[in-house]
Order: C-alpha cells, then sequence, then structure tokens
C-alpha cells in the first residue's frame, strides 16, 4: 500500500515542476514590464529603476530567476500582490473558506440529490420518471451556469423577493469577527439572532448554480453504475434470498455502485473551481474565484500567478487523494 | 422475379456502413431531434446575411431597449426586441451562432490534429517523448478549465483568436489521452503486427493502419467536444475576456446585459436560452453518435 502511495505520489512531482515553469513563463510573456507596472505612469529615475530591478531579481539570467521562484515556491512565498503590496497566500487564505464553503454547499447539494435521482432512475430503467430525469442531466450539463445564476436572480431573488441575490450575509445587520472564515458556521457560533438563517438564504442560489454541473454528472453516473450493479450475480442471490426489494437495492447494490460514483465526485473539484470562478462574479461572493477575476482587471499579475499556482497544487492533491482512496476501495488498482 | 430482386438487398446483402450507422442512430430520438436543430442552427449562422432581418450592429436610435413582440410595447418590427444599444436582438442572436459555431468548429479541428499528432507520437515513439507529452498533459488537466483559460487569455490579451486559443489548449489533453490509448490498445492486436511484419513502418503504421481504427471514439470526442468548447467561450466573454464588443457573442451579450437584468430582462434570457439551446442538441446528437458508433460504450 505504502508502495503505490509512494509510486502515485511521485507521479505528481513532474507535474507541479511543469506547472511553476508555466506560470513563470506566462507571467513573463505578459505584455508589459512588472516594473513599470509598478512604478506607475509619471516613471522614476534610471538609478531608482534598476534598484527595483535589483530587488525583484530582474536583473539576473532567466535560468536563475527561474530557480529562485521556485526555491520560493517550496518555502511557501507564492508572491506579493501589487495591489495590496500582502502576500498572496494571505490574500488567498483569507478569501479561500468562502470558495470552499460555496463548493461544499454546491456538492452537497448535487451528492443529496443526484444519488437518489440517480439510483431510482437506474431501478426504473425506461420510466417515464427515468427519461425525464435523464433529458434534466443533459440539460443539466449543457447549462451556461452564468446565465443559470442571473435567471435565479431574476426570477427567485428579483420578482418573488425570496433570498438575497449577493454577498454572504447582511453586513449592515449583522457583524462578527470571522472564527473558522465560513459564515454559517461564524453566524452560528456568534449567537446572533437570525444570523445563521441570513447566511444561508445567501448561500443557497450560489450553492443550486455551482451544484448544477456536477448534479448532472453525479445522477448520470449513478443511474449507470446502479443498472451495472443490478445485473450482478450478488444482486440476483440477494433477490432468490428472499430480501425485500430496498434490502436489495438500497444495501446490496447502491453500496456497490456507489465506488465509481465517489471517483467522479472527487474529479468534480475541478469543475467545482472553474465554476467558482463565474458563480462569485455573478452573486458577488468574496471568494478566490472573483479575485482572481479582478486580479486580471487590476493587471495583477503576481497575485494572477500565485493564485493560479495555488488553485492548481489543490486540484492536484485532490485528484491524488481521490485516486490513492480509490486504490484503498478496490485493490485491483493498486497492484495493476 | 422482379419482386425478388428488389427484395434481395434487403434481406440478404449487409448495409452499407453509412447506412447501418444510420439505422443505429435513429433509433435514438433524442439524438436525431438534436441533430435536426443543430442542423437548423448552422444553416441559420450558414446564411445569417439572408435570414437575419438587420445587420448585427445597427444601431436604430428611435427603439432602444424596444421590447420583444409578445411583450407590452412590442412590435413585429424587432421580434425579439433590441439592446440598450438599440440593435435588433434577432439579428445578432443569428449572427451570433455563426460566431460560436466558429469558436465550436476551430477549436474542434485544431485539437482533433493536434491531438491526433501529439496522441500517435506518445504511443509510437514511447519512452521519453511519452512521458514528456502526457506530462504535459497531466498537467493541463490540473488546471481548472477556467482558469487555465483566464491566464491565457491573461497573457495574450481578449480576443476572439485568442479565445479559440485559450480553450484549445484546455481541451487538447482530451484529444491526446484518447488517441493515444486506442492506439496504444489497437498496436498490440495481430492486424498491426502483420502489417509491421510485411514492412509497414514509422508514420505509415500509424496513419493508415493504427489510425482508421481508432476514430470511432475520436469522432464522439469531437462532436462533443464542439459544445463544450461553445460553453466556454461564452463564458470567457461573459467574464469579458473572450470576443470583444461589438461582436455579436452570445456570452458578451449576456455580459452587457447583466445591468438591465431588472428592468429589460429578455436581454438576459434570450442569449443564454440560445446557447442552451445549441449546446443540449450538440450533446443530444453526440450522446446517439456515441451509441451509433460504437455500442461498447453505450452510456447505459
Amino acid at each position: 500500500m505504502l508502495k503505490y502511495l509512494l509510486k502515485r505520489a511521485a507521479l505528481t512531482v513532474p507535474t507541479f515542476i511543469a506547472l511553476m515553469f508555466v506560470t513563470f513563463v506566462a507571467i513573463r510573456l505578459v505584455p508589459g514590464d512588472p516594473v513599470e507596472v509598478r512604478v506607475g505612469e509619471r516613471g522614476i529615475s534610471p538609478e531608482r529603476l534598476a534598484q527595483f530591478r535589483h530587488e525583484l531579481g530582474l536583473d539576473q539570467p532567466v535560468w536563475k530567476q527561474f530557480l529562485d521562484y521556485m526555491w520560493q515556491l517550496l518555502h511557501g512565498d507564492f508572491g506579493t500582490s501589487l495591489a495590496t503590496n500582502q502576500k498572496v497566500l494571505t490574500e488567498f487564505a483569507a478569501l479561500f473558506p468562502a470558495t470552499l464553503e460555496l463548493a461544499t454547499a454546491g456538492m452537497l447539494f448535487a451528492v443529496l440529490l443526484g444519488i437518489p435521482a440517480g439510483a431510482i432512475a437506474g431501478v426504473k430503467r425506461g420510466s417515464g420518471y427515468d427519461q425525464a430525469l435523464m433529458g434534466f442531466s443533459v440539460a443539466g450539463y449543457s447549462m451556461p451556469i452564468f446565465w443559470w445564476g442571473l435567471l435565479l436572480i431574476m426570477f427567485v431573488g428579483e420578482r418573488w423577493g425570496l433570498t438575497p441575490v449577493s454577498g454572504r450575509i447582511d453586513l449592515i445587520q449583522y457583524y462578527f469577527e470571522p472564527v473558522t472564515g465560513f459564515m454559517t458556521i461564524d453566524a452560528w457560533l456568534s449567537g446572533q439572532p437570525g444570523a445563521l438563517k441570513d447566511a444561508l438564504r445567501h448561500l443557497i442560489l450560489p450553492a443550486i448554480v455551482l451544484g448544477t454541473i456536477p448534479l448532472a454528472v453525479i445522477a448520470r453516473m449513478t443511474r449507470s453504475a446502479m443498472l451495472e450493479v443490478l445485473s450482478e450475480d450478488y444482486v440476483r442471490t440477494a433477490r432468490a434470498k428472499g430480501l425485500s426489494a430496498w434490502r436489495v437495492v438500497g444495501l446490496h447494490a447502491l453500496r456497490n455502485a456507489l465506488i465509481p460514483v465517489v471517483t467522479v465526485i472527487g474529479l468534480q473539484v475541478g469543475t467545482l473551481m472553474a465554476g467558482a470562478v463565474l458563480t462569485e462574479t455573478i452573486f458577488s461572493w468574496p471568494g478566490v474565484g472573483k479575485w482572481l477575476i479582478e486580479s486580471i482587471s487590476r493587471r495583477d499579475y503576481p497575485a494572477l500567478q500565485g493564485g493560479v499556482m495555488l488553485v492548481s497544487t489543490l486540484v492536484i492533491l485532490v485528484n491524488l487523494g481521490v485516486d490513492v482512496l480509490y486504490g484503498v476501495i478496490n485493490p485491483r488498482i493498486r497492484h495493476g | 422475379m422482379a419482386e425478388i430482386a428488389v427484395r434481395l438487398p434487403e434481406s440478404g446483402v449487409p448495409p452499407s456502413p453509412a447506412g447501418a450507422f444510420w439505422a443505429a442512430f435513429k433509433e435514438n430520438r433524442g439524438a436525431v431531434i438534436g441533430l435536426a436543430v443543430v442542423v437548423f442552427i448552422a444553416l441559420l449562422a450558414i446564411f445569417a446575411e439572408w435570414v437575419a432581418p438587420y445587420a448585427p450592429n445597427e444601431q436604430f436610435r428611435d427603439a432602444v431597449k424596444a421590447p420583444p413582440v409578445w411583450a407590452d410595447g412590442g412590435s413585429w418590427r424587432f421580434l425579439l426586441g433590441t439592446d440598450s444599444l438599440g440593435r435588433d436582438m434577432l439579428s445578432r442572436l443569428i449572427f451570433g451562432a455563426r460566431i460560436s459555431l466558429f469558436i465550436g468548429r476551430s477549436v474542434m479541428s485544431v485539437s482533433f490534429v493536434i491531438g491526433v499528432l501529439l496522441g500517435l507520437a506518445s504511443a509510437s515513439l514511447g519512452n521519453a517523448v511519452d512521458v514528456a507529452i502526457m506530462r504535459l498533459m497531466d498537467l493541463i488537466m490540473a488546471v481548472p478549465s477556467l482558469v487555465l483559460a483566464i491566464l491565457v487569455v491573461a497573457v495574450l490579451g481578449p480576443s476572439l483568436t485568442n479565445t479559440i486559443v485559450a480553450v484549445t489548449i484546455v481541451y487538447l489533453p482530451r484529444y491526446v489521452r484518447l488517441v493515444r490509448a486506442s492506439a496504444l490498445a489497437e498496436l498490440g492486436k495481430d492486424y498491426v503486427i502483420a502489417a509491421k511484419v510485411a514492412g509497414v513502418r514509422g508514420w505509415r503504421l500509424m496513419f493508415t493502419t493504427v489510425l482508421p481504427n481508432c476514430l470511432a471514439p475520436l469522432i464522439v470526442q469531437a462532436a462533443l467536444g464542439v459544445s463544450d468548447a461553445i460553453l466556454e467561450a461564452a463564458a470567457l466573454g461573459f467574464l469579458g475576456l473572450g470576443a470583444q464588443p461589438p461582436i455579436a457573442e452570445w456570452g458578451t451579450m449576456l455580459a452587457d446585459a447583466r445591468e438591465f437584468i431588472r428592468s429589460n430582462p429578455w436581454l438576459v434570457t434570450l442569449p443564454g436560452l440560445a446557447i442552451l439551446i445549441t449546446v443540449v442538441s450538440i450533446n443530444l446528437a453526440g450522446d446517439g453518435l456515441r451509441d451509433a458508433l460504437d455500442p461498447k460504450m453505450r452510456r447505459s
């Protein structure tokens, strides 16, 4: 097991190095001199300029710059934002809980709805319900989620006035210091009456928008896994033993059908991060995705560079985790 | 006698590949509907100049934000209303179909060609080349699609061409991995060994012997890839990083319409609906293609 784990982890090392290389090159290809961006329009004396270049290490040969960049990354230094002069890692860490909360809520929505919906469709294959669900599933994974978000804002938020349409909580009514960074938990901890409810009301639309594509994928995957499992011998045996249909489906079939579904859920992390960029922009959700987009419009390239690096690192690590977990569940992969 | 002669092809001779494909494809009602809609949208895009009532960027200053015909105050002059600059929505949507299909088709064909080249190189050359290509693909897959596209656009600058470049890079790994995997599977088969024994080598072996047998899953991937590319490009347009105004691109139109979400909702509803209908139709047709081309790949 340890050997498998090490082997799988070692495979990510070249990916990391390549990732560092690509972010390094990308930022150097950006039009505009980073020093000039920093000093602004007015310009400064050539001596100051040279000093700036030296401070930023730009007077070094390129290969040396790359090694320095790698060295800094390996020590947890992801650069400094031009806009705020703060460490990128600090900014990222402050915003990430918001994204994590949104992603968790979106995933919960997708899993809690998608697995039962897909499982029932698998059991009732060919029924009207099955066909309707598969129709919804195609629409779901074809959905331009930025438009879906605007539609929900238009109807649920504006026309029916059921939920707020931007931010994480009503900042005028509620204020408390962040403890966990999860607004729902912080609101609950604060003990202010109505705070938790308000945070949840803010969370629900973005979570639905972000969870829509994973919901479609999970429902479809659960259905086909269920169909496969239902024709297995052990299910027939369970039926032959006279177990109730409920027990056969719930206990014997669904549990085995969930193995591939778990992998799919893990692999949705990349989709969630990409979706978070759009969802956060639409709902003014102060998370990592919105921050990345803003860093482009502010021409804050170190923030963009560090942000891409951090987001990708997270995705690589989660995928590694999913792979390892899959190896634990399924020994055939481990020894293959 | 004549009757028998007519019936013979029906019962005795196997149907042509195209005939067999169509017979399998039309079993799937959703796929046929999807294909019909895709063909309809493609025709609209091709003949946009003749179909659209106005030019996409023609402004009618007397009719700014005119509502669509079914709403209060709508008129037949502008069937789907006009936008905040007085441009006809229907015409912009029709010309938008041209942009979106162009993006989808460009991304698909470029990644198809590069994917085949890299995939076959990876499978046939092996060792260092294989490792280098596959690690590069792993890297591209590790960065979330939209984040990578944003990075590429940030470097190259926002434009229609750069949107195509960015989305192509994002979706390239799928083609490369697919070609490599199917080529590796084919390379071990008897007919390839026979061809090798007969003296077929190098690129000729890969292109004339192996590649034709890898095409089925690749065609399916290409079809579904068009819809992904359209979605991704529209998302970039929506974020202001794709096609730039005044180009009538659906995502860009949505971004322009955001501020009128309360006052003029059709400006938001229509472009999104156009994206959804196009993408759903392509996906339905693509699913049908998958089932018809390769029964083993059926999802259910």
